[in-house]
């Protein structure tokens, strides 16, 4: 330890004298001969010009132009604006109700009529937003009793399609009076009255005044009920004078809506019939449809569209992946529980890929099961059919057990409980309410109720755009989803019009045009493309350029700040 | 020596068409020289055209039923290939080449249109639509791969009116065939491989034989008169699998030697050593014991039940074999045997419900079948050196010493692939007449539509066809090159079809050369970085040059005042250390 110690000491006392002598051999570099002459104000202005001119450059040029070159291109939205749409702030939706009253009878009762039933509907209403409104229809004074009325089926004024319901009052002589008759292919109800049941007019109630808004209070109900279920589960528009709904009825009523499929103009309709053997191996399935089904069709036409297809396939049982069925001696049959049917469809190799072309399919199965495990049946309730939400209805057919085989060709008559199950699996596929009994009736609900579906869909659409465009500035949007989300708005805001005024009809057009626009908006491909694209990689790319040009601009910049400082 | 029978040709076993729906299939097994066996599947579904157009589907694939109403294609044909028809050994293909297609994916279909335009969409939604229910990159056949054949293709079906319908034809020879190729097509069946022959089709045997193919042909058929058609869909398999090689288990597919008792060796030569053996070659006319559960892999369950039950067309599985080859049939149903054309042909009516096996145990044979010699061989290859041209050589050779042959040889090249029609030759050994007799020729544009030729050729009897033709690559853009650049990019085969001798059948006798290896000049990937980069580099010395002569004052070497910073430091450091030694 110690000589090293000494070492050092010798060293660096031994450096000193050197370092006292050397100062000889660098002295041109340490105290030059001359001095530079001191630098003109004129030069030293021109050099912060030069810095200045540069950093003016690169500021007022370069980084706007870099700015604008990566920038991503994001058109205006209203988001504000679609908020207040989502948020229900805009519209809220209103049912008025016009039902034109034909009255056999003098002016002034019949005014004084519609005037009692309306007080009666009015204390009946629960729910505002739905309210009926009676009016007078315009009855030719020439008219003579009751033949010729019935001649000419629809009357004058129901021609109009914005009127709901039309309300005849026939006098009779005999029966139970008064006394109603729902049309069930006609927008028609007939009420059946005494001549002494015509309210005077001092009086204020009557018994035909309660009667007529009792019988109108039940057809619409339903309607009513589902309106007001679509408009408490958005939020905001929940009108505040409405009562709640039962729980039950809140649940049956979600149960049905989430069974029924989107609305579209085209709807494909496709049988199979699926046998995990090789029989039955074909089906009278032509004029079974011809037979059981094109009626149905035909009355929905003006709604949507239907394609109809059929396939046969054999060897595809059911997906193996539930449960076997078990044999259950008490009902004599072969059991399947309620929880596995969800898994009944054998995805993996049913060929049940969607039709080519625009719009849903909707799938109907019929499963005739193997010989050794028929009849085959629901465990729970001994059921054979279900309906899977927003896909299509199963159904189970066990061939009759009296011939020993089954069938090789399914006839006619035995697919017709298959039919009817189908198209009552169809009817609540496409949401139709299950009352009145009145099939124009129905559908002028359904308009209604998806007319509303619609406005609320479109709107939810574009809250969620308007929340995506917040949250992701990464995305660029381009002109067309401006253009999109303003037609959409339009055509919501013309929507709500009409519904305000009645227009069903027009209600449901702009809804549905509303609808495809704001999801056209909302799926816009080119949103997507840029967002794994982000802001580092544009820095990397032109890094070998920015790097080098910066550091002698800033290192000029800081010395010049630094001698203007001292 | 053997004595040769002659040899059934497989399109005499397909039964007529009925005007009904029904259903129909057949297996042919004929047994190849080198111990290989063509195993050739024909299934058949017929729909009627009514109920084909009220989309009511029996037989009839209803996915791929609403493809082609939805494309308006009136006649498909699809193929999916693999390997390589070895003719010189193997004889003459399987239906005179109409159910094959080129290595890779080939389809061709007449489809409805008023003008060339909607007839070109409604193709691509034809395409975009097969790619998916077939997993196949179908959907890459674009106006670059199709082009519209004028002389190698004729309608298979009978067409109402023919004049708005327009013939497309599309290649894609670098698909790879595999079994999701196979799943979907079996799916397509009615009897889904469940039941009848097509529960022989095992992806892992199908696609380890020497060559393969699968064939989807949908035709409209009318009886006389255009009343009564029907739609009717037709799909082969056919592959030839080596027997050694099918046998081996699935779980130990390694070949390895038999144990040297095993191995009969050639007695007549010397031995050193006790474990050393001239294996003996199978002797002419030995035939390997096989049977069909081993070389499929799957045993056969029973007849699908939706073919018919008495007739001709009940016997689903036909051998094409000498009367004298035994086979032994093994299963617990009840099955019939027939010989139906010919004693050379014993076909089987399977059982329903019942596992059924050919066995065919190891024979030495005394007769053979005369493998029939095909009507014309063709090979394909690219010659010429460098990155930048090249030329193809096709070689034709008429076997037959009698019979010449005109033929028409399509072939269908990417755009980056450039020939030079001036050098295209055509030269025949036996004269010095020019053998094409009718060209025609559609230039490729670049990135818009890719080379169509198609040549009428006539070739003499026993003379061989040269045809040569030079052509130049282009290079291609950054971003057009495959991931597997270096690898070459695949020319489609060229495709014969043959007009004299006419086939039997109206289906044409077609063969394809190979598909052709081209190799392109590839770019560096990483060129553009390092291009940013230099640039980059270069621009910023020049900014910080012009820039520091702008900003710095200049001062005399001897005005410098001091030497502060970094350098002074050093200058400091380096006068001590030499004042360290100079001073000691």
């Amino acid at each position: 330890m110690a000589p090293t110690e000494g070492a050092n000491a010798s060293s660096t006392s031994n450096t000193t004298p050197n370092d006292l002598k050397s100062p000889g051999t660098p002295p041109a570099a340490e105290t030059p001969k001359t001095l530079p002459p001191p630098e003109t104000k004129e030069s030293l202005r021109l050099r912060q010009w030069v810095i200045a001119s540069f950093w003016a450059v690169v500021l007022c040029l370069g980084l706007p132009m870099w700015w604008k070159t990566t920038a991503i291109y994001r058109a205006d939205l209203p988001l504000q604006h679609m908020t207040d749409w989502a948020e229900g702030k805009i519209c809220k939706p209103v049912f008025p109700l016009r039902i034109a009253v034909e009255a056999p009878f003098q002016l002034p009762d019949a005014h004084n009529l519609i005037r009692t039933t309306q007080h009666a509907l009015d204390d009946l209403n629960e729910f505002s937003a739905h309210h009926l409104r009676l009016i007078l229809a315009d009855i030719p004074v020439a008219r003579n009793a009751s033949q010729q009325m019935v001649t000419d089926g629809m009357g004058i004024s129901s021609n109009d399609r914005d009127i709901a319901l039309l309300l005849r009052l026939i006098p009779v002589e005999t029966g139970t009076t008064p006394r109603s008759m729902l049309q069930t292919y006609a927008t028609r109800l007939d009420i059946y009255y005494a001549a002494h049941q015509i309210p005077s007019s001092s009086s204020t109630g009557s018994p035909l005044a309660t009667f007529i808004a009792e019988e109108l209070h039940s057809i619409f109900a339903e309607e009513q009920a589902l309106l007001a279920y679509q408009l408490s589960t958005n939020v905001g528009a929940l009108t505040p004078k409405m009562k709640a709904p039962s729980p039950e009825k809140v649940a049956e009523l979600e149960r049905q809506s989430t069974r029924a499929l989107k609305y579209a103009p085209t709807y494909h309709l496709t049988f199979s019939l699926f046998s995990p053997t090789s029989v039955p191996s074909a089906w009278e399935i032509e004029s079974a449809l011809q037979q059981y089904l094109a009626p149905l069709l035909e009355s929905f036409s003006f709604i949507s569209n239907f394609t109809v297809d059929t396939q046969v396939q054999l060897y595809a049982g059911f997906s193996p992946s539930i449960r076997q069925p078990e044999y259950d001696d008490n009902l004599k049959a072969w059991t399947l529980r309620r929880e596995d049917l969800s898994g009944f469809i054998n995805a993996a190799e049913w060929p049940l890929s969607p039709s080519i072309g625009v719009g849903p399919t909707v799938n109907f199965v019929l499963y005739v099961p193997d010989q050794l495990q028929s009849p085959l049946l629901i465990k729970e309730n001994g059921g054979n059919s279900w309906l899977v939400p927003q896909w299509g209805g199963v159904l189970i057919l066990n061939p009759p057990t009296s011939g020993k085989n089954t069938p090789t060709v399914l006839t006619k008559d035995a697919l017709a409980p298959a039919m009817h199950a189908f198209s009552d699996q169809l009817m609540s596929l496409l949401g139709f309410p299950q009352t009145p009994n009145s099939l124009p009736l129905r559908l002028a609900t359904l308009e209604r109720v998806r007319a509303a579906s619609l406005l609320f869909s479109a709107s939810s659409t574009l809250g969620a755009l308007a929340r995506l465009t917040k949250a992701l500035p990464s995305i660029p949007i381009p002109d067309t989803v401006a253009k999109s989300v303003d037609l959409t708005i339009a055509h919501l805001q013309q929507s709500c019009d009409s519904l305000r005024d009645g227009r069903f009809q027009g209600a449901l057009e702009h809804a549905r045009t509303a609808e495809v626009e704001a999801e056209k908006a909302f799926f816009e491909r080119s949103m997507v493309g840029q967002v794994y694209f982000p802001d580092e990689h544009k820095v990397a790319v032109y890094l070998p350029l920015l790097g080098p040009v910066a550091v002698p601009l800033v290192m000029s910049l800081l010395k010049e700040i630094k001698s203007v400082v001292r | 020596m053997l004595s040769f029978l002659p040899l059934l040709l497989l399109n005499a076993l397909i039964p007529l068409g009925s005007a009904n729906a029904d259903y129909h299939e057949r297996l042919l097994l004929r047994p190849l020289p080198q111990s290989a066996v063509l195993a050739s599947f024909n299934f058949r579904s017929n729909e009627t055209s009514t109920a084909f157009e009220e989309q009511n589907f029996r037989y009839f694939p209803r996915s791929l039923g609403q493809i082609l109403q939805h494309a308006r294609t009136k006649e498909l044909h699809l193929r999916f290939s693999l390997g390589r028809w070895d003719a010189e050994s193997w004889g003459e293909r399987p239906w005179n080449g109409a159910r094959e297609g080129g290595t890779g994916v080939e389809l061709w279909a007449w489809i409805e249109g008023q003008s060339e335009e909607e007839a070109f969409s409604r193709w691509l939604t034809l395409t975009n639509a097969l790619s998916g229910l077939f997993c196949a990159s179908l959907n890459f056949i674009d106006a670059t791969k199709t082009i519209r054949p004028v002389m190698s293709f004729q309608p298979e079906g009978n067409h109402a009116n023919s004049s708005n319908l327009h013939l497309l034809h599309g290649t894609l020879p670098h698909e790879v065939v595999c079994t999701e190729n196979l799943t979907p097509f079996v799916k397509l069946l009615p009897c889904k491989g469940k039941a009848g022959i097509s529960s022989l089709l095992d992806g892992h045997k199908l696609f380890d034989a020497s060559w393969q193919t699968m064939s989807i042909d949908v035709r409209p058929v009318c009886a006389a008169g255009g009343k009564d058609c029907i739609l009717e869909m037709e799909q082969t398999v056919d592959m030839v699998l080596d027997i050694e090689r099918s046998k081996r288990p699935r779980d130990n597919p390694i070949p390895r030697p038999l144990p040297i008792e095993e191995i009969a060796c050639d007695e007549s030569k010397p031995y050193n050593a006790a474990d050393s053996c001239y294996p003996l070659e199978d002797s002419d006319g030995h035939q390997a014991a096989w049977n069909l559960t081993e070389i499929f892999g799957k045993p056969l369950k029973g007849a699908c039940p939706l073919t018919a039950e008495e007739g001709e067309n009940a016997h689903t599985v036909c051998v094409n074999s000498p009367p004298e080859r035994t086979i032994q049939v093994n299963t617990t149903g009840p099955y019939l045997e027939a010989n139906l054309a010919g004693d050379t042909v014993r076909c089987y009516k399977l059982p329903t419900g019942a596992d059924f096996d050919l066995v065919f145990p190891s024979q030495q044979m005394t007769t053979g079948l005369v493998l029939a010699t095909p009507p014309l061989f063709a090979a394909r290859s690219i010659n010429g050196h460098g990155q930048e041209r090249g030329s193809v050589q096709a070689v034709i050779r008429n076997p037959s010493t009698s019979q010449a042959v005109e033929f028409v040889y399509l072939e269908s090249l990417p755009w980056f692939m450039k020939p030079y029609l001036h050098t295209l030759r055509a030269h025949v050994s036996s004269s010095t007449e020019n053998p094409i007799k009718e060209t025609y020729y559609r230039p490729a544009v670049d990135r818009k539509r890719g080379t169509h030729l198609e040549l009428r050729m006539l070739i003499p009897a026993s003379s061989t066809l040269t045809l040569t033709y030079d052509f130049e690559k282009a290079i291609l853009r950054y971003t057009e090159y495959p991931p597997d650049a270096n690898r070459g990019f695949d020319v489609a085969p060229a495709i014969i079809r043959l007009i004299t001798p006419p086939s039997s059948d109206g289906k044409g006798t077609y063969l394809r050369t190979t598909s052709l290896l081209l190799p392109l000049p590839t770019p560096d990937f990483s060129m553009p970085y390092n291009v940013i980069i230099l640039t980059s580099t270069v621009m910023a010395l020049g900014f910080g040059n012009i820039f520091n002569l702008l900003v710095r004052r200049f001062v005399g070497a001897d005005e410098v005042q001091g030497t502060g910073g970094l350098k002074g430091m050093l200058v400091a450091k380096v006068a001590r250390i030499r004042g360290m030694f100079g001073g000691s």
